[in-house]
């Protein structure tokens, strides 16, 4: 072993890195190398320097960290709709539009895929054509079926009297797409998007509609919509969001108290936190008996973790005395 | 002398549930497994972190990025390799990715010169300091200046060997795994980084 291995080797003697008997021709190299020692020795104060330099994170930063992580997972198994357990979505891109992202997540959403605004056209009332429309020139060509044209078939049945011979009849029922464009300060606009804010059928036009409504929430017909939703809607990605259209009036006691019955019993814990948090955005000593009250409630160590957190916030005492 | 890998680093675990257990149940979405699982890993990926990127806020951002990932795309463990060294994996990528990012972007050190002279912004988190004897505390400013201006001469790679080797205790041939690398290469970067930081530090030695 000669000087210019040892070099090579002596970090890796330093790090424990080296099989024992290339470790023993090293060491017998030191003792009866000083230039190969000193090198050794310069490791040795390199290592203690740099362990001086070591930070161990603070408590509180990996407090925050934890929190703010499960927060966020908490956020997306919220928005996987399942109340109490996450759904790790394999693959799943990382910066998705939140509509995409919630089709992709939601297989029962299937329907939101539809013409977005559909069940807003309903209160329009539907635009219906038949095929065989009295008047219609030449034969019916399946070509004509334009792409805004939903059609299903109510039935198929022979010709009636007089048809030619192998004549049949086809019914269709046809709902036609039509587009409105608005400002969503046009009353008219507003008075369809809040209809489809509460479309029982289409989880995905609700959130969308909830999510243009929001930044509305002036309006007392939003605001009305948002209580609504965020206290009653069946899917927690629109509760959520319509809590987050409430943010800017935590300070409304009429909010305050349906926040309050969110946190109380929604049954989703991502829901619950965004309700913590909207809740204690706004300073309010008379948060701290309510949040006391929950803290011995709430089954989900999270939630229960974070209301303790707002407590410690607002130097209030975690237990009832 | 010579520090020894502690094996896997910062594992935790409940003697409840082993660790493919534990990983089975965050699959089948259950998420106080899910909290398990970080709660185990979670510290030394701080650290890590914090140690490699010197910044509070960055250190965040990767450790809600790599538990996120994780979150993400736990149904793709295939247990082909140690839940760790997979961990690692996504940690170490991200901390690259920061890495080379400033160097692009040429940032400003985590040691800076001031009126008073150099200042380690990271002794702002570095509790103990404040309670450190004067001359100590110059002298170990001094000294992580120069640490740092060290460190800063190393290429991402090298500087991400040298952390996790040095600070996280792992072997090099671990490393190498959660590298996507050789231990042989592993050990040339290991090697490159020490010269260089001696070079560096030299006569303050």
């Amino acid at each position: 072993m000669n000087c210019e291995s040892v070099t090579k080797l002596i970090p890796l003697y330093f790090y424990g890195e080296l099989p024992p008997e290339e470790e023993d021709c090293l060491e017998q190299h030191l003792d009866t190398c000083a230039a190969c020692a000193r090198q050794a020795e310069s490791q040795r104060v390199l290592s203690a320097a740099l362990d001086r330099r070591e930070t161990q994170p603070s408590a509180a930063l990996l407090a925050e960290c934890r929190h703010d992580l499960m927060r966020a997972v908490y956020r997306q198994g919220a928005l996987v709709g399942q109340a109490g357990s996450l759904r790790p979505i394999a693959n799943r891109p990382l910066h998705q539009s939140p509509l995409a992202a919630f089709g992709a997540w939601l297989p029962s959403l299937g329907p939101w895929r539809m013409p977005l605004g559909a069940s807003a056209l309903l209160a329009l009332g539907f635009v219906t054509a038949r095929l065989t429309a009295p008047g219609a020139a030449g034969p019916f060509s399946l070509a004509s079926l334009t792409p805004d044209v939903i059609s299903s078939i109510r039935s198929v049945q022979p010709a009636h009297e007089g048809g030619q011979p192998g004549e049949v009849q086809i019914v269709l029922d046809e709902t036609r797409r039509r587009v409105i464009s608005g400002q969503l300060n046009d009353t008219n606009i507003q008075r369809l998007m809040l209809a489809a804010a509460h479309d029982e059928n289409n989880a995905g036009v609700r959130w969308e509609s909830v999510d243009l409504l929001k930044s509305h929430s002036d309006s007392s017909p939003v605001r009305e919509l948002l209580l609504n939703r965020v206290a009653e809607d069946p899917n927690a990605g629109v509760r959520l969001k319509a809590l987050d259209g409430l943010k800017t009036f935590t300070g409304d006691p009429d909010v305050r108290k349906v926040l309050a019955q969110v946190l109380m019993h929604d049954d989703n814990p991502g829901v619950r936190i965004a309700a913590v948090d909207a809740l204690t955005a706004h300073a309010d000593d008379n948060m701290v008996g309510f949040l006391q009250s929950v803290v011995q409630k709430e089954d989900d160590t999270y939630v229960r973790r974070r209301c303790v957190k707002a407590l410690q916030d607002m130097n209030a005492s975690v237990g009832t005395f | 002398m010579a520090q020894d890998a502690p094996g896997a680093v910062g594992v935790r675990l409940s003697p409840k549930l082993d660790e493919a257990s534990l990983i089975r149940a965050v699959q089948r979405g259950d998420q106080d497994a899910f909290e398990q699982l970080v709660r185990a890993y979670d510290q030394s990926v701080l650290r890590l972190a914090v140690n490699l990127l010197r910044s509070q806020e960055d250190a965040r951002d990767v450790f809600q990025e790599a538990f996120l990932r994780v979150f993400r795309s736990i149904d793709s463990f295939r247990f082909d390799c140690s839940f760790h060294t997979w961990l690692y994996r996504i940690v170490t990528n991200i901390c690259l990715d920061n890495l080379r990012k400033r160097k692009v972007r040429k940032e400003e050190p985590a040691v800076v010169d001031t009126p008073e002279g150099p200042l380690d912004r990271m002794n702002d988190f570095e509790e103990e300091a404040a309670h450190a004897d004067p001359e100590r505390s110059m002298w170990n400013r001094q000294l992580g200046q120069r640490i740092e201006g060290a460190l800063g001469g190393l290429t991402p790679r090298e500087r991400m060997v040298f952390e996790l080797r040095h600070y996280q205790g792992l072997r090099l041939r671990n490393i190498g795994e959660i590298l996507g690398t050789s231990e042989e290469a592993a050990k040339n970067c290991l090697f490159r980084a020490t010269q260089k930081m001696r070079a560096v530090l030299g006569d303050f030695q």
